[in-house]
């Protein structure tokens, strides 16, 4: 009878597994009407959710299947602050050989998923305020890491058509879930690595040096106070605007003769030779939805306990409660200045320590501010 | 709008509410919205279930819930609440309804008062989604079919087969490690 | 029939309390996770102190920015919660104490620029705005006969006390009006003692009515209500057209009252937790109190 729970639902392990054979096409360009390549998906390309039919499970059996599921993967737990699952220790051997390296500059270390809070102010130690955005890392474990050889992007960078560094992928999952509301090919991605699937999947490109074992958590201390971050997220969708609240023109006065262009942008070209409109003109359309990055953001403070980082500045893309993807920066004059934790940060299990901030911020268990004076 | 209202406490409604209220396309603005509202309201609390678009539907569950837990928590006495139910029902007879009927009906419910369903669309005759609304504990005959029973479901028995084999391996297991450490603790 | 013949799906059924209040329906599942989280932490405290604390009713009145922001789509339980232990923090080093609009408070701040670096004004409270730690007031007062007005952050580390002179509270929630009104109905004393209230009374209404000075003003004051205003004395066109501007219909809109408080439930919660925290801070105050009194036993009164 045991072979029928196989059959049924616990068996994952004949799932489908693509195995992966990169091809290399060096295009050449002859004619001018070359189509361009079709567009291959990753292997996480997948479909996830599951038809929502009504299963017309008894009561007992719904039950059983959950028995069953938290026996095999892991009990439901908070861990950080989020409600998730015991992840056993993933695997046993090392699938990703490790490199004792130390860190350098020009390595790429991997990024992390989370979601954004909302934000609310903080103060330096001089009683300036300034407003901070909460992040949280949702519960993030390393799924897999496909070394440079490998991985083929669908879609290479314009600038650099052959990758001048050498780099390698890794996908990292945010925020388990029941496997049950999953399909079984997408489960399958997760079936090794021994976890729940995840509800959000992220690539990272990072240097072979910076390779992480499938499963390991990455948290929050992967950063530290005082680092400089890029957040890449999905502005909030605004609709079809004007060029007053999507470009900021000023529009056209409100009195003065002016008639029903109070609004509108004013002139969008020339006459003559250049008699038409040039292509990138600042026009009415679509604004928001679209993923941007706000480069070179600073880290203030860091709660270990939720796994919260507090960013300065309101201006990082996306709703409360949307995802983004936190990278170390790429801004040249704000890189690492001293060795980060690399590959990623351990977990530490120290009770004390919830709270890091940067220096010479205003720790909300300090006294008042006060100025000595001058002597 | 930046911090919560004081001057009144409100008692949380079970049914989700959207972040924004719906315009519901009225040339005479918001007072011609709950015009609009107010018959539906007082429709739903006379036939106790209404087929009505989807839009309207969402918006009048609402207004019919918090008007009946104001009812609940307040009572028939309270001033401020007799002159809300005085404005959204217009038929007088149904205020008697709300405080006699419906007060002691709902007043041990942990679940919302109402429950909204998404109904079919006439195609082609009608494009806006329809819905029903209905009070709950109504006289009707219930809207969803009676389910059969699951128990003799082919999976259903093979599961049940599965969970006494499952339960037993377990059990096995369990005893085996419990005799290894005796010869162990020996 | 139709509606007998074709399939039916539940929208809602209503068992799921905790989530309902965010409710952006891609965002739902995760959220409802973050909520989970906040609340073990919060039961498993409870449970440490075993000692039932009566939260107070005017919790509400005398606490309002530990209620959230009630805009649906910028709640997160999680920050909410942090945001509460940060102000938690902050007022074990400062006692913020109950006051309303209307109150005449005393601000002491650190200024690195004053000759003791440090500033304290006296004023009239006449608003009180925003939640968590951006709750801020505004103090007006008449110096040197010229109306001050100064913002202050409640929550600003910078501040070293408040002190409430006169508590009391007005017939309006907003008394901007002071800005146009003649300066004796804003001109404090900076040297005035604060007036002692016994315990347990109920906070007194001054029932001044304003006389206002004559147009311009900074705002249309016959348009927004005000119960603290003397007769404004205007032209009959001017309520004629503050009646056509009305909304009484506002008053009956149920659901745009919901959307603008915090339920009651989630409330009780807030107040749990918040109320438990500061009752310690206060028994811990009132115990250097005694302390210092011991110390140096001299009565001002």
């Amino acid at each position: 009878m045991s072979k029928i729970i196989k059959c049924t639902i616990l068996d994952l392990s004949t799932l489908l597994r693509v195995t992966y054979t990169g091809i290399t096409v060096n295009q050449i360009r002859s004619a001018h009407n070359v189509r361009p390549p079709r567009i291959k998906y990753p292997l996480w390309h997948l479909q996830r959710e599951r038809a929502k039919d009504d299963q017309q499970l008894t009561e007992d059996n719904r039950a059983f299947v959950k028995e069953a599921v938290h026996d095999k993967f892991g009990m439901p737990a908070v861990i950080h602050g989020i409600s998730t699952y015991e992840v056993r220790s993933p695997l046993k051997e090392d699938s990703v050989e490790r490199k004792n390296v130390e860190w350098h500059p020009k390595l790429k270390r991997t990024g992390l998923i989370a979601r954004k809070l909302g934000n609310y102010p903080m103060w330096s130690d001089n009683g300036k305020s300034m407003l901070a955005t909460l992040f949280q890392v949702i519960d993030n474990h390393v799924i897999k890491y496909i070394p440079p050889g490998e991985f083929d992007p669908p879609r290479k960078p314009y600038s650099c058509p052959k990758h001048k560094k050498e780099l390698g992928c890794l996908l990292v999952g945010a925020e388990s879930a029941d496997p049950q509301y999953y399909t079984k090919q997408y489960c399958g991605l997760f079936y090794r690595e021994g976890m729940m699937p995840k509800k959000i999947l992220g690539r990272f490109l990072i240097s072979p040096e910076a390779a992480l074992q499938p499963g390991t958590p990455l948290l929050a201390s992967h950063f530290r106070p005082g680092d400089f971050i890029d957040i890449r997220g999905k502005t909030i969708d605004r609709g079809f605007q004007g060029v007053m609240k999507r470009h900021g023109f000023h529009g056209l006065p409100a009195t003065h003769g002016v008639t029903k262009s109070h609004r509108r942008g004013g002139n969008i070209g020339h006459g003559g030779e250049k008699g038409r409109v040039f292509p990138g003109t600042k026009m009415p359309g679509h604004m928001g939805n679209r993923y941007r990055i706000h480069k070179g953001a600073e880290i203030l403070r860091i709660n270990h306990k939720y796994n919260v980082i507090w960013v300065k500045g309101v201006a990082s893309p996306g709703e409360t409660n949307s995802i983004v993807y936190l990278h170390d920066t790429i801004l040249p004059l704000r890189k690492h200045k001293i060795t980060p934790p690399f590959p990623t940060s351990k977990e530490v299990e120290d009770d004390q320590l919830i709270d890091s901030y940067k220096e010479h911020m205003y720790k909300f268990t300090d006294p008042t501010i006060t100025f000595e004076e001058e002597k | 709008m930046n911090q919560a209202e004081v001057s009144q406490l409100i008692s949380k409604l079970r049914i989700r509410i959207s972040p924004r209220h719906k315009n519901l396309k009225c040339p005479e603005g918001p007072q011609g919205r709950l015009n609009k509202l107010r018959k539906t309201v007082n429709a739903l609390f006379k036939y106790e279930r209404l087929e009505l678009n989807y839009t309207i539907a969402d918006e009048t569950r609402g207004y019919a819930e918090r008007l009946i837990s104001e009812a609940i928590r307040h009572g028939d006495t309270h001033k401020p609440t007799m002159e809300m139910a005085d404005y959204w029902i217009e038929e007088k007879q149904l205020i008697h309804k709300l405080f006699k009927v419906l007060v002691p009906r709902f007043s041990d419910y942990k679940t919302s008062y109402t429950m909204l369903y998404r109904a079919p669309k006439a195609y082609p005759d009608i494009v806006y989604p329809r819905s029903v609304l209905e009070l709950r504990g109504n006289p009707f005959p219930s809207i969803l079919p009676q389910r059969i029973d699951q128990r003799n479901f082919i999976h259903n028995i093979l599961l049940e087969e599965a969970k006494k084999a499952y339960r037993a391996e377990k059990y096995e297991q369990i005893t085996k490690s419990l005799n290894e450490q005796d010869v162990v603790d020996k | 029939m139709l509606l007998r013949s074709l399939k039916l799906h539940i929208i809602q059924c209503g068992f799921a309390p905790v989530v309902l209040q965010v409710s952006r329906t891609c965002s739902n599942m995760p959220l409802s996770d973050t909520h989970q989280s906040p609340d073990n932490a919060v039961s498993g405290k409870q449970v440490k102190s075993e000692r039932k604390l009566v939260v107070p009713s005017n919790s509400r009145f005398i606490y309002p920015e530990f209620l959230p922001d009630p805009k649906m789509e910028w709640r997160n339980s999680l920050r909410e919660k942090l945001e509460r232990l940060d102000m938690i923090q902050r007022r074990k080093h400062i006692d913020i104490p109950e006051f309303y609009v209307g109150s005449i408070l005393a601000v002491t701040s650190s200024n690195q620029h004053a000759p003791n670096k440090a500033t304290r004004f006296v004023g009239i409270c006449i608003q009180r705005l925003g939640c968590g730690l951006r709750a801020n007031i505004t103090l007006r007062n008449v110096i040197k006969h010229v109306g001050t007005e100064i913002k202050y952050q409640l929550y600003d580390p910078t501040i070293q006390k408040i002190e409430v002179l006169r508590l009391e509270k007005r017939l309006d929630d907003e008394l901007l009006y002071l800005r146009d009104a003649p300066n004796e109905y804003s001109t404090f004393d900076e040297n005035m003692e604060a007036e002692y209230l016994p315990e347990g009374t109920p906070v007194p209404v001054n029932t001044t009515l304003v006389k206002l000075k004559p147009r311009p003003w900074r705002a249309r004051w016959e348009r927004k209500n005000m119960k603290g205003l003397a007769d404004l004395e205007l032209e009959e066109r001017f309520y004629k057209r503050a009646e056509e501007l009305a909304t009484p219909w506002e008053k009956y809109d149920l659901m745009k009252q919901y959307r603008r408080t915090i339920p009651e439930e989630e409330q009780k919660e807030i107040f749990a937790e918040v109320c438990s925290e500061l009752h310690e801070v206060e028994v811990m105050r009132k115990k250097l109190k005694r302390k210092k009194v011991f110390v140096k036993p001299t009565r001002s009164s």
